[in-house]
């Protein structure tokens, strides 16, 4: 029986999002919000692993009240019990001090054979979650995992994509896996439990009620970073693409625009 | 047969004159692409000529530049076509709407939309999105125009609950084969006011008029949706939980229907296999994907939980929901990828679009399964479950195109001759073309086949618009 740890995150639509171009804010306002596709993998990793040694999977997320969408769709294709870390005082952490508050709300559902995570977030893209949060859990971490062969024993064993090829490695749990989606495509949830996981219910923590929290670890405060500046990177002039229809004309317009340009 | 007169110099600089510089094609300067539509294997000739035009009044100025000396005109839009419709038979010229792509105004108090002939689907359906409306009509084939759709009366996976492309058009803009141009129809919702011409045009392929500009109808975009993908063991189960679906009052917007085999080639040339091909340990020989749209989601969920009990009573493997926008985005995509997914792994295609009663498609399915095996032709079925509206492809990869068309004549004869007696029509939504001229003639019987020439000869004396099609067998391949 294992006791698998899956985190996820809400995301908004990336392929929605704009750029204010006075502010370089990014305008979240009204763009639909979707689960980050990445941990979908995850989860369905931790599911397969279920399903083949029985045990629970425990999700987490972080994030405004909302979040709790996401948690719920976990929960239709195999999630057990969900953990939505809200509040103010969390906003606008960075990875060192979300990686911290994940750990600490996650304690009293430990200790954890496996945890899961997408290889990123889709919004963010730094990739640095999995590593912090292996360090904090103690735990040994697979990264770029493209099949995981076995658990037994107290070990794991996978198979790791690298950029020239594939290598097997075995690690001792607790372990933090990162899944590549080649083979972990998310499922569809069936009716029953997608209509219980409508009703299931969330575990709420705030800065309130997760023990032994830090609140200089947390949020601002806790950060590591800052950002002094978001704005779209240069872009190359676009091409000009002519094309009147006809032959003849386009290659005396390309003639002339080389001739401007003094190409000829 | 028709004689038609080829394009002088005179007529072409009359020609290049009515549409001005660079929208006027001759010769070697007309895009091949303008010579097959996207099923090739029916054959393809280049027009003499080509123009893009942008209005009504070149349409028409060109039209009595045609007529008066007697070229044939095939109009095309984006050229998606399934049965050789805008291929150019008799040579001439071929009038392409793509530029006519304008979405000229929306009346909200009438829930209306004007548009031009070559504005895509897909863009005509994004922009009514933004307005908060729907434009129900929804082939699978999104880059098509809508002058397309409407010279087709393409169906689609909604056609269940709102019906086809016929049902949303309200008024049309039609240059006559002597460039007069008449208006059809108007922005009323009922009418009870002489022969209907606009429903004649509708359908007609571009053989009785061009059309040019189009009033259609929209309804208020619904405010949630949900699909449900409920996959059978077998095709013959799969195909008898359709009318339970709509028995059960039920009321999806599509029911749509795939096989293990189809899902399994849009999963590999995807890369997105979203519809399971096992589920609960098993193989999926067959799954519908039903979708439900709605004003609330309890209203949704209560017509899933309806939808999981007559399931689980028809033997269904389980009932799997699409719920979410990543979701249904993969499914919609698997699903409309079927045909091109289809097409890139197999070398040698054709296919059939009947249209049979609801409860006859097993009979139907298992006798086109056994046919193909019998002639030897892989045979691939996806289709509009809900209405009766099967696809069916004759696929090769290992014979000649000779000994391939051969075969598939067999399999054709032999299948159109089943629909027939399963009281079902030759094309649920592909129409016509040349292609299937000769079964809609054996379809319809002789007497029905000769209303309709005549009716042509009513709009198009001459024989200028589309020759070849339809009904017309003066011209051939």
């Amino acid at each position: 029986m294992l006791n698998i740890l899956v985190c996820v995150k809400q995301i908004p639509d990336v392929d929605l999002v704009k750029m204010d171009p006075e502010t370089g804010n990014l305008i979240r306002t009204g763009v639909p919000t979707l689960t980050n596709p990445l941990d979908l993998n995850a989860l369905e990793a931790a599911v397969q692993l279920k399903e083949r040694y029985g045990g629970a999977i425990t999700l987490i997320t972080m994030g405004p009240p909302m979040a709790e969408s996401t948690l719920r769709e976990c929960l239709a294709v195999g999630g057990d019990e969900a953990v939505l870390i809200t509040g103010r005082p969390f906003g606008g952490a960075d990875t060192l001090s979300t990686s911290y508050t994940i750990v600490k709300a996650a304690e009293r559902f430990g200790p954890f054979d496996l945890i899961f995570c997408g290889k990123e977030s889709l919004d963010g893209a730094t990739g640095q979650m999995a590593s912090q949060l292996a360090e904090r859990f103690d735990a040994a971490q697979i990264s770029c995992c493209l099949s995981i062969e076995e658990v037994k024993d107290g070990r794991i064993r996978a198979t790791r994509a690298l950029e020239s090829g594939r290598e097997l490695v075995e690690a001792k749990l607790p372990c933090l896996v990162t899944v590549e989606k080649d083979n972990y495509y998310g499922r569809l949830p069936n009716l029953e439990a997608y209509l219980a996981a409508k009703k299931a219910p969330i575990v709420t923590c705030t800065e309130n009620n997760i023990e032994g929290l830090d609140l200089q670890k947390i949020g601002v405060p806790g950060s590591g970073t800052i950002v002094p500046k978001i704005y779209p990177p240069e872009l190359p002039e676009p091409g000009q693409m002519i094309r009147t229809g006809s032959v003849k004309t386009d290659v005396g317009r390309l003639l002339e625009l080389l001739a401007e340009k003094g190409t000829l | 047969m028709a004689q038609y007169n080829t394009i002088t110099p005179e007529v072409a600089a009359q020609l290049h004159a009515a549409v001005g510089e660079g929208r006027f094609f001759l010769r070697e300067e007309v895009d091949p692409n303008y010579s097959h539509d996207e099923m090739p294997i029916y054959g393809k000739r280049l027009p003499e000529a080509a123009v893009d035009v942008e209005t009504t009044e070149e349409v028409s100025a060109i039209m009595k530049i045609c007529a008066a000396n007697r070229i044939p005109v095939t109009c095309r839009g984006a050229g998606t076509g399934l049965v050789g419709g805008c291929v150019p038979l008799a040579g001439g010229l071929v009038l392409c709407t793509k530029r006519m792509n304008k979405i000229l105004e929306y009346d909200m108090d009438n829930l209306v939309v004007r548009l031009q002939p070559g504005v895509l689907l897909k863009d005509l359906a994004a922009d009514a999105q933004k307005h908060g409306l729907m434009y129900p009509p929804d082939p699978g084939e999104k880059t098509a125009t809508v002058g397309g759709n409407i010279s087709t009366n393409a169906g689609g996976m909604r056609a269940v609950k709102y019906g086809v492309t016929r049902d949303y058009v309200l008024a049309l803009t039609v240059v006559l084969a002597d460039g007069r141009v008449i208006e059809l129809g108007k922005s009323v919702s009922k009418t009870s006011s002489g022969y209907s011409l606009l429903h004649l045009m509708i359908g007609s392929e571009g053989t009785l008029g061009i059309i040019t500009e189009m009033t259609l109808k929209l309804i208020p975009n619904p405010v949630c949706d949900v699909s449900c993908l409920v996959p059978f063991r077998t095709v013959d189960d799969c195909i008898r939980f359709v009318p339970k679906i709509k028995l059960a009052k039920l009321d999806p917007q599509s029911i749509e229907f795939m096989d293990a085999d189809i899902v399994t080639s849009s999963a590999a040339f995807t890369g997105n296999p979203i519809f399971p091909e096992r589920v609960k340990n098993e193989d999926v020989g067959a799954s519908v994907l039903v979708t439900f749209t709605g004003y609330d989601e309890e209203e949704l969920d209560q017509k899933m939980i309806r939808l999981g009990e007559i399931a689980k009573e028809a033997g269904a493997l389980d009932v799997l929901v699409v719920a979410t926008s990543a979701n249904k985005k993969s499914a919609w995509a698997a699903r409309s990828s079927f045909l091109t997914a289809i097409e890139a792994d197999t070398k040698l295609i054709d296919e059939m679009d009947v249209v049979v009663p609801v409860d006859k498609i097993p009979a139907f399915l298992i006798y086109i399964r056994a046919l193909g095996d019998e002639v030897g032709i892989r045979i691939r079925n996806f289709g509009h479950a809900g209405d009766g509206n099967l696809h069916i492809y004759c696929c090769s990869n290992e014979l000649e195109e000779d000994e391939f068309k051969r075969r598939v004549k067999i399999i054709m004869d032999r299948a159109y001759t089943k629909c027939a007696e399963l009281e079902g029509q030759v094309s649920g939504e592909h129409s016509i073309g040349h292609a299937k001229m000769v079964y809609l003639r054996e379809s319809v019987g002789e007497d029905v086949f000769d209303l309709m020439r005549q009716i042509k000869a009513v709009f198009d004396p001459d024989n200028i618009l589309n020759p070849g099609k339809v009904c017309d067998s003066s011209v051939t391949m």
